[in-house]
């Protein structure tokens, strides 16, 4: 089957679905490669590039069309392209399913299949097809350098002849892919990153890239995460102490990069118009979040600004293609991964395997059908269950649950002890007296041990075993006193009992010290 | 004959092998420690050598010595890596002995019966004849509390028992003698696999746990059988039944359960030798066995708690069902040869070391050792990730380590050590595999959902050392080998370690 890739149609757009090194990979499929030329002369792929790489070089964008099984695009496809749409093709693509049904619509009639890439399911396995992490990843880095072009001074602090520079104070608001992308792009650069999620488990991955979470007091346990790893809808009382907290950084903030998006909904407003006052004159923010409102009210989607108090806002949604060359690298593989998830055989067929996970979440139409939304994944699993570590428990919280824990350990103590005392009872009120007198002593030791054997060390365990082993020889105080007092069967079944028992001691023991020898402090 | 002298000494001894093992929660305390069992023993021994022991007391040291000497061969030409197995074998030594002493003391039993019949007396006391007169009731007892006399120590004790404290001894002697004969057959077998003479993969006769259910249900027939009869068929009977149960439990049980079934066999031995210090009336036999018994069972209990699995469910053997497929594993497994894992550890500034069984196969913990004091040498933070069930005994690893002179500050426990890993540049993985299996985690499918394991890939770069592409003990594919961050290194640990010395530099 043939992979065709036209030209972007959208303005502006810069990146291609497939570059020469993709298309080299895409062949070791089986498929063969076409592309509409120029398509890549944007991303600094020149035609030639293509041909080289055994690509067929297609004039212009019908006949691609026309000549394509599968075709690859970055944009959501125009009108004119659904037209192209034809039974039995395939289309792979960003579709914004969510607000595009029109397109969905004209698609699931023309028959063709639709794969949109912002729907693979956030799974472990599908993480090399996860087009929306990589082109985040190129966001979060690409706001960093744009707030760096438009701040007026160092990121890094120095101390120099010339006099002392502060390093920039960021905030990153999100810490998803692009945030995390931005953090590190940032603390390389060498200013003071701050970041904040509503999603607690990721400070680690935020303080592991070099940052300080910035943790709110807030009674509740802190956590916004929903499913598939990203964040959800908070209360309306964890929003105001979101933003007092952010009112209270904002004077001393240099850099806001915001990128909290929630899937399916408007952009939360965290940034609000107050505190872009309180910033001081030559701040930057910069929206990630422009696509979807913004995350401060007062950014123009798509243009940069700069307000009364001299703080410029950016608000372009087009950063991965303003990294064209690197987002359309990123993009052809992740294509060519889901190429090769949906070529099982690497014969260059399509095997559209609607039970498979990632394709079945990704197809949003299929054989006249529109099957979108998918069921949640069955596994969901790519940022880690939510460890339950409220990052400030409250003390009341505390106590309360101390209070629990001392109450149900002291219930189970009692029940233990109770239990224990009734069947000594039970055990007395029947049995000898000098079964009962042994039978204390055993009780007795039963508790010592359980006691003492608690405090060993794991790494000793091999010697414990060892010298409970040795220890367990004891048993030759019954042979000993039994030897002399009886019959000749007696006599040798005592002394074997004797000699086992002997080499149990005296082996028991020196493994035990030879074992304890070799254990060393550095 | 007085054992004032004898029940002092063995309340020192019992002291002492209370503070033996309590000593062993730490590495300084425990050099002391082992001193404080070794005189507990020998005070012991002698003790009841002068007190209560029964003659024959020349013949007894030269056992002791001839069994001593035996001992101290064995425990100085033992490698550190086959200690598995002589635990096994001792715990079997000490099954057989309970054994033994179990038999011994019915036939004792026997004869003191048999003395008092021929004296024409009643035993037990207390089931006289109510047609004899007072005085002749007196005189009866007059005459057996000499007849008592005139036997050993053991016996001695016996002639004076009552009617329910003969029933009382049967069951105890029995149970004793059943106890010992499961830890016997089973520490045999566990033995055989440890050491690779028997197939360590877990292994039924047609029936399953039904025979075993049989053989117990037939046991307890033998016991009312016995406390009725008294007489030496029924004990016979039982400790072959006994035997097999200890040998068709074990064979069901696979290597990577070895752990809990050598703690379980050391906790067996305790109760043995428990059961017969009631049947003797010697309560250091008691206190010691008991503590024996407890230490073991704590040690079973936490080598199945890192395992996350009930401990009647690895006894049963094999793993617990399912509850549906597990979740695929897509990609590849990349291997990666030894100039790649050298660039790497060059690089990396902190490095955990997580050690299985294979490294113990491999005898590779020298070559580690090794390789570790070169990393720290350069200044390099490195540190071994230890979990609870690595190897087949528990603490297996650190004594490994211990002989290879790796010291134990930089040797952790899962729980330690589990946070710092997603810092850690690079981890290597040797020979162990459900231990790092991240399916654990994240398939709740997967048999082993829910066991602790070391989370390893959340490390930058994971190496695997391993022989070959198979799968671990549970036969569960492993998520870690084909993550993006994992190379794996094939070949044989010692060897693929040793490649790596001289390129660190």
């Amino acid at each position: 089957m043939k992979i065709g890739v036209p030209k972007e149609t959208h303005e502006g757009e810069a990146r291609v679905a497939m570059t020469p090194d993709s298309a080299v990979q895409l062949q070791k499929l089986g498929y063969d490669c076409a592309i509409e030329a120029g398509a890549g002369h944007k991303a600094g792929f020149v035609d030639a590039d293509y041909t080289a790489a055994g690509v067929e070089v297609i004039k212009t964008a019908a006949a691609l069309w026309a000549a394509s099984d599968i075709v690859a695009k970055v944009r959501p496809p125009n009108a004119t392209e659904l037209k192209r749409l034809k039974d039995g093709k395939t289309l792979i693509t960003f579709f914004d399913p969510a607000g595009n049904e029109t397109a969905m619509e004209a698609a699931r009639k023309s028959g063709a299949s639709v794969i949109a890439m912002e729907m693979v399911p956030r799974i472990s396995r599908a993480q090399k097809m996860d087009a929306l992490s990589s082109m985040a990843n190129i966001a979060g880095y690409r706001a960093v350098i744009e707030a760096s072009s438009n701040f007026g001074r160092f990121f890094t602090g120095q101390i120099t002849a010339a006099g002392k520079m502060p390093p920039a104070r960021v905030l990153v608001i999100g810490a998803g892919v692009a945030g995390l992308a931005a953090i590190g792009t940032s603390t390389s650069l060498g200013a003071v990153t701050l970041a904040f999620d509503v999603r607690p488990e990721v400070a680690e991955q935020v303080e592991s890239m070099g940052a300080e979470f910035v943790y709110l007091d807030f009674e509740e346990a802190q956590d916004g995460a929903g499913a598939g790893g990203y964040a959800s809808v908070s209360s309306p009382e964890f929003r105001e102490a979101q933003l007092a907290k952010f009112r209270e950084l904002a004077p001393g903030i240099d850099i806001v990069i915001t990128t909290a998006l929630i899937p399916n909904r408007d952009a939360p407003e965290l940034w609000t118009e107050d505190m872009v006052k309180a910033m001081k004159p030559g701040s930057v923010i910069v929206d990630l979040a422009a696509e979807k409102g913004g995350n401060c009210k007062l950014t123009v989607k798509d243009e940069k600004i700069v307000t009364e108090g001299g703080v410029t806002i950016i608000g372009y949604t087009d950063f991965p293609s303003r990294m064209a060359a690197q987002a359309s690298s990123l993009y052809a593989t992740n294509i060519r991964h889901m190429m090769a998830d949906l070529t099982p055989e690497k014969d260059g067929q399509i095997v559209h395997d609607m039970e498979d996970d990632v394709i079945r979440g990704a197809t949003v139409v299929h054989a006249g059908e529109i099957t979108y939304p998918p069921p949640p994944p069955k596994v969901q699993a790519i940022a880690a269950k939510p460890k339950q570590t409220a990052p400030v428990p409250t003390a009341a919280e505390k106590k309360a649950s101390e209070l629990a824990n001392f109450k149900k350990q002291t219930k189970m103590q009692a029940a233990l002890l109770g239990g224990g005392a009734v069947i000594m009872l039970a055990i007395g009120a029947v049995a000898p007296e000098s079964f009962v007198s042994h039978f204390i002593v055993f009780a007795l030791a039963c508790f010592v041990g359980f006691s003492v054997i608690w405090g060993v060390a794991h790494s000793l365990h091999t010697p414990l075993m060892a010298i409970t082993n040795a220890i367990s020889s004891i048993i030759i105080l019954g042979a000993l006193m039994q030897i002399g007092s009886g019959s000749g069967l007696v006599i040798v079944l005592a002394a074997l009992a004797i000699f086992m028992a002997g080499v149990n001691i005296f082996g028991g023991f020196l493994v035990t010290r030879r074992m304890l020898a070799m254990f060393q402090k550095s | 004959m007085e054992y004032g002298f004898t029940t002092a000494a063995y309340v020192v001894a019992a002291v002492l092998f209370i503070l033996s093992l309590g000593g062993l929660s730490g590495q300084e305390s425990a050099k002391r420690a082992v001193w404080y069992g070794i005189i507990g023993m020998a005070l012991a021994t002698l003790a009841t050598l002068i007190g209560p022991g029964s003659g024959l007391w020349l013949l007894s040291l030269l056992l002791i010595a001839g069994g001593g000497a035996v001992g101290v061969v064995i425990a100085k030409r033992v490698q550190m890596t086959d200690m598995p197995q002589l635990v096994a074998a001792m715990h079997s030594l000490v099954g057989l002995a309970a054994v033994f002493v179990g038999m011994i003391a019915h036939f004792e039993i026997v004869r003191v019966m048999t003395a008092f019949t021929e004296a024409g007396l009643v035993y037990p006391r207390g089931s006289a004849d109510w047609s004899l007169t007072a005085t002749q009731i007196a005189d009866q007892f007059v005459a057996a509390t000499e007849l008592g006399r005139s036997f050993g120590t053991f016996a001695g004790l016996i002639a004076e028992k009552t009617a329910v404290e003969v029933n009382i001894l049967h069951i105890e002697l029995f149970l004793g003698v059943f106890i010992g004969a499961v830890t016997f057959t089973g520490s045999v077998v566990a033995y055989g696999k440890l050491a690779g003479r028997v197939s360590s993969a877990a292994e039924k006769l047609p029936g399953g746990h039904m025979l075993n259910a049989g053989a117990a249900a037939m046991s307890l027939i033998c016991l009312i059988w016995y406390v009725n009869s008294g007489s030496f068929a029924p004990l016979l009977i039982m400790t072959l039944l006994a035997g097999f149960i200890g040998y068709h439990l074990i064979m069901g049980i696979g290597g990577a359960d070895m752990p809990v079934v050598v703690s379980m066999l050391n906790s067996y031995s305790g109760w043995a030798a428990a059961a017969i210090g009631f049947s003797l009336g010697n309560d250091l036999l008691i206190v010691t066995g008991a503590l024996v018994g407890s230490s073991g069972a704590i040690l079973s209990y936490i080598m199945c708690k890192a395992m996350n699995r009930s401990f009647i469910s690895v006894i049963l053997g094999g793993f617990g069902t399912t509850t549906g497929p597990a979740m695929e594993v897509e990609g590849e497994q990349v291997a990666i040869d030894a100039e790649g894992v050298a660039t790497a550890l060059n690089d990396a500034d902190s490095i955990v070391i997580v050690p299985g069984y294979g490294m113990a196969v491999a005898q590779a913990q020298g070559a580690v050792s090794d390789l570790v004091t070169k990393l720290r040498a350069k200044g390099k933070s490195v540190r071994f990730a230890i979990h609870p069930v690595a190897g087949r005994l528990p603490g297996h690893m650190n004594v490994l380590l211990a002989e290879a002179k790796v010291p134990y500050d930089i040797v952790l426990e899962m729980d330690e050590i589990n946070e710092d890993l997603a810092k850690t540049d690079v981890v290597i993985v040797i020979g162990s595999n459900d231990i790092v299996n991240p399916a654990a985690q994240d398939d709740p499918n997967s048999p082993i959902a829910g066991m602790p394991v070391l989370e390893v890939w959340k490390a930058k770069q994971v190496f695997v050392s391993k022989r070959g592409q198979g799968t671990g003990y549970s036969g569960i594919e492993n998520p870690l080998f084909y993550k993006d961050n994992t190379r794996m290194f094939y070949g044989d640990a010692k060897a693929s370690i040793s490649a790596l010395l001289p390129k660190i530099d």
